[in-house]
């Protein structure tokens, strides 16, 4: 039987300003960053989506959503165009007398209730917009129901010393959550919340109308919503995932996730049939490579002229490399420029960024660990002179 | 130009294309790294407003469904225009497949009858050129013309070429049909053509009662006269692809960056049938010097004055030179490529050579393993 109704939908929060991008967010939402030569970051949780065969969508959006709404468009590329169900883009909205931006996460949905009630779903899924990983959403589902759990909390594993910058879940022998503590000082457990949640739709629906009326509350699923449930002995479960998962909420981490994709150990592999992460295509030629290129561990996409040198870099679709050009442990966004003789290292060029002849961005670094790297920023349109030099971790607007 | 239609002819009869086109028609030949050749046809076309377009097919279509499904790709899945396309044996009556244009475009006569549009664009599907027909209807209106025909300069091949000798003021006056291959430049037809949609159909009714075969012959040639035939040049790099000569040439032309300029940064884009490929990944081994590389591809060799299209793998110590290789080709660990032309999914194993000239590229067809 084919009706309106869905088993499971969808609420992908991508309403969030990204502050810890700086200029790379100035202009446009956070999950409408380019990632990985081709990609957005928005891709991998609705491609997630579909592989996982959820093919009902709401993204909300509150933050510069223009290039976030055009890019996702009636959903095509994701195969989101669906007579029944598809991706759906949710700003806040006038309702009678009263109209609210999203104070929170579960605000948000809140807002949304009378959506979400259209397809009558079972459960709803809840995702955000600002991570990079591959999961099958599907999976997570069919153990929601095996434990006849009220919520469940996708969590992964990661060391105690970062423990502490995460929402941690404290879980007994069958992995039900008997504790959940927002960025401990002493974490007792190494499950670091991934803000994925799988709800039972009528208990959340209850949950977010009392926590509107509670006008002390933040509206915050971490927060609020999650903390509430455990008190009141609802049943949450944590579902371990093993996988590769990333936060690129700043500049350090964005950088070394695009430099994880280079990296066939790291554990992110786009390159797989079985899992495809879909994005819109820009209708680019092959990409040219010149007489005197020399290109090495690298990854290069549609549209790019090459001419220079890059090594260990990611290139968006569109970038030109000039002749003499050098570009190293970089990642480049579409259209951007990067004139004859410049060089450029560990840094972020911006979309359509240019930087200008023999122009010094970046430079080396040595021994370094995970979120710390001292990467140099060319905000998005941002132009460097000719022959200037900007230092380590500088940014340039 | 929003008071246009479209037919494309998917395959010449004329085409010397051998093992290329073997399982597909000359519209879905593989071209430029990521493109089937009818998509710059498909492109000028939706870039100029022109959305109500029928491709009459021959033989061996299903690559060519396959490559436009419903046309979302070119933007032309719409509710009042769109593509169609006509598979042969489009009249009931007929025994045989067509035997040429006119007797193609007769039988297709309802499709062209029900548009209200006032000219329809005739064309070939081997046309590699950035046409802006909105130019050419400004041409077209501004000449007086009964029949636009579009030309471009080169030298004459021993494939059909029209020579078309035009007056001062762009009226063709006389058209020379010929196979004879000339090292002299001269204005040559493109095969595409605005025509003034009613005069089309009557051209095209009374020239197949009258048994006429030959479009270029009977419809325009013996017209001349009576006819007011302009010609309007095409700017930029223009090309036909009909024999594998003229395919590896034009296909090594795009290396040239002012023909990559001006066939797709244009106004209007390039489209195609996305395959959600990944980007092209480059690894420590790979020194690739003035060559075209589409999407998806791993490289780990040489690969020098060459076209990749769509992933394609050369191994560590692989060599490809002066070559195409089309999508899903492997070429394995020491093999070395020079002048050769490799269909979709052919893999090339360790240690081999293959080495044509430039005048005879070596052809491996489709799916071999060598």
């Amino acid at each position: 039987m084919h009706t309106n109704k869905k088993e499971c939908v969808a609420m992908l929060l991508a309403g969030g300003q990204g502050t810890r991008l700086y200029s790379l967010t100035r202009d446009l939402a956070k999950p409408a960053v380019s990632f990985g030569g081709k990609y957005r970051i928005i891709d991998f949780p609705l491609s997630n989506c579909i592989n996982s065969n959820i093919d009902t969508i709401g993204v909300l959006t509150q933050y510069k959503p223009f290039d976030l709404n055009q890019y996702i468009g009636n959903g095509q590329p994701w195969d989101l165009d669906r007579l029944n169900g598809g991706v759906f883009v949710l700003p806040p909205y006038m309702k009678g007398e009263t109209s609210d931006w999203y104070k929170g996460t579960a605000n948000a949905i809140y807002q949304n209730i009378e959506f979400v009630d259209k397809f009558s779903p079972e459960y709803v899924l809840i995702l955000s917009g600002d991570h990079i990983y591959k999961m099958d959403y599907a999976q997570m589902l069919a153990y929601h129901k095996e434990k006849g759990a009220d919520c469940t909390i996708a969590v992964i594993n990661v060391s105690l010393e970062e423990a502490s910058r995460f929402g941690i879940m404290n879980t007994n022998a069958d992995n039900s959550v008997y504790e959940f503590a927002e960025k401990p000082k002493h974490p007792k457990s190494t499950n670091a919340s991934m803000g994925i949640y799988i709800f039972n739709w009528a208990k959340l629906r209850k949950y977010l109308i009392e926590d509107e009326e509670d006008k002390t509350s933040q509206n915050d699923f971490g927060k609020n919503i999650i903390p509430k449930m455990l008190a009141d002995g609802q049943k949450l479960f944590a579902y371990n995932f093993s996988g590769y998962w990333k936060d690129v909420g700043t500049i350090s981490s964005l950088w070394e996730a695009n430099m994880d994709v280079l990296n066939t150990s790291s554990g992110i592999n786009l390159d797989d049939s079985a899992w495809k992460i879909y994005a819109r295509n820009t209708a680019e030629p092959p990409h040219y490579v010149g007489k005197n290129a020399v290109i090495s561990n690298s990854l290069i996409t549609e549209g790019c002229e090459i001419n220079g040198k890059v090594v260990n870099s990611v290139l968006s679709t569109g970038v030109e490399i000039c002749e003499g050009a050098t570009v190293e442990d970089s990642t480049i966004m579409p259209g951007a420029k990067i004139c004859k003789g410049a060089v450029v290292k560990y840094s972020i060029v911006g979309n359509n960024a240019v930087v200008g002849e023999n122009a010094v961005v970046g430079d080396t670094q040595e021994g370094m660990v995970d979120g710390q790297w001292q990467i140099t920023v060319v905000g998005p349109n941002a132009k460097v002179a000719a022959n200037q030099v900007v230092p380590v971790k500088a940014m340039v607007d | 130009m929003n008071n246009a239609m479209s037919i494309i002819f998917a395959s010449d009869n004329e085409s010397k294309l051998n093992e290329l086109t073997l399982h597909r028609t000359t519209a879905s030949l593989p071209f430029g790294g990521r493109y089937r050749c009818i998509d710059f046809a498909l492109s000028n076309l939706v870039n100029s407003s022109i959305t109500t377009i029928g491709i009459i097919t021959r033989n061996n279509y299903s690559s060519l469904m396959d490559h436009i499904r419903m046309g979302r790709d070119w933007d032309l899945n719409r509710k009042n225009s769109g593509i169609v396309v006509f598979p042969p044996y489009a009249s009931n009556t007929s025994t045989n497949v067509f035997k040429g244009k006119i007797e193609a475009l007769y039988g297709i006569l309802d499709y062209i009858e029900s548009s209200d549009d006032e000219y329809v664009v005739v064309t070939n599907s081997n046309i590699i050129a950035s046409i802006d027909f909105d130019d050419v209807y400004e041409s077209h209106v501004a000449s007086g013309a009964d029949i636009t025909m579009l030309t471009y300069n080169a030298c004459p091949t021993t494939s059909r070429r029209v020579i078309v000798e035009s007056d001062l003021s762009g009226r063709v006056r006389g058209m020379k049909i010929t196979r004879n291959a000339s090292e002299d430049e001269c204005e040559l037809g493109l095969f595409c053509y605005l025509f003034n949609r009613k005069q089309l159909i009557q051209l095209v009714s009374d020239s197949y009662e009258r048994g006429k075969i030959d479009f270029e012959r009977d419809i325009l040639q013996s017209n001349i006269d009576i006819l007011n035939i302009h010609a309007y040049k095409v700017k930029g790099h223009a090309a036909l692809v009909d024999d594998i000569k003229s395919y590896y040439r034009e296909s090594m032309a795009i290396l040239d960056t002012d023909v990559r300029n001006s066939l797709f940064d244009s106004a209007g884009k390039v489209f195609t049938k996305v395959k959600d490929s990944v980007p092209t990944r480059y690894y420590s081994g790979a020194t690739v010097v003035n060559s075209l590389i589409a999407d998806g591809c791993k490289i780990n060799g040489r690969v020098e004055n060459s076209i990749l299209f769509r992933g394609v793998v050369v191994e560590e110590g692989a060599e490809v030179v002066n070559s195409i290789v089309m999508e899903s080709g492997k070429i394995m660990k020491g093999s070395k490529l020079n002048f050769a032309i490799t269909d979709k999914n052919v893999t090339v194993t360790e240690d081999k050579a293959l080495s044509g000239s430039d005048a005879y590229p070596v052809v491996v067809v489709k799916n071999k393993t060598v």
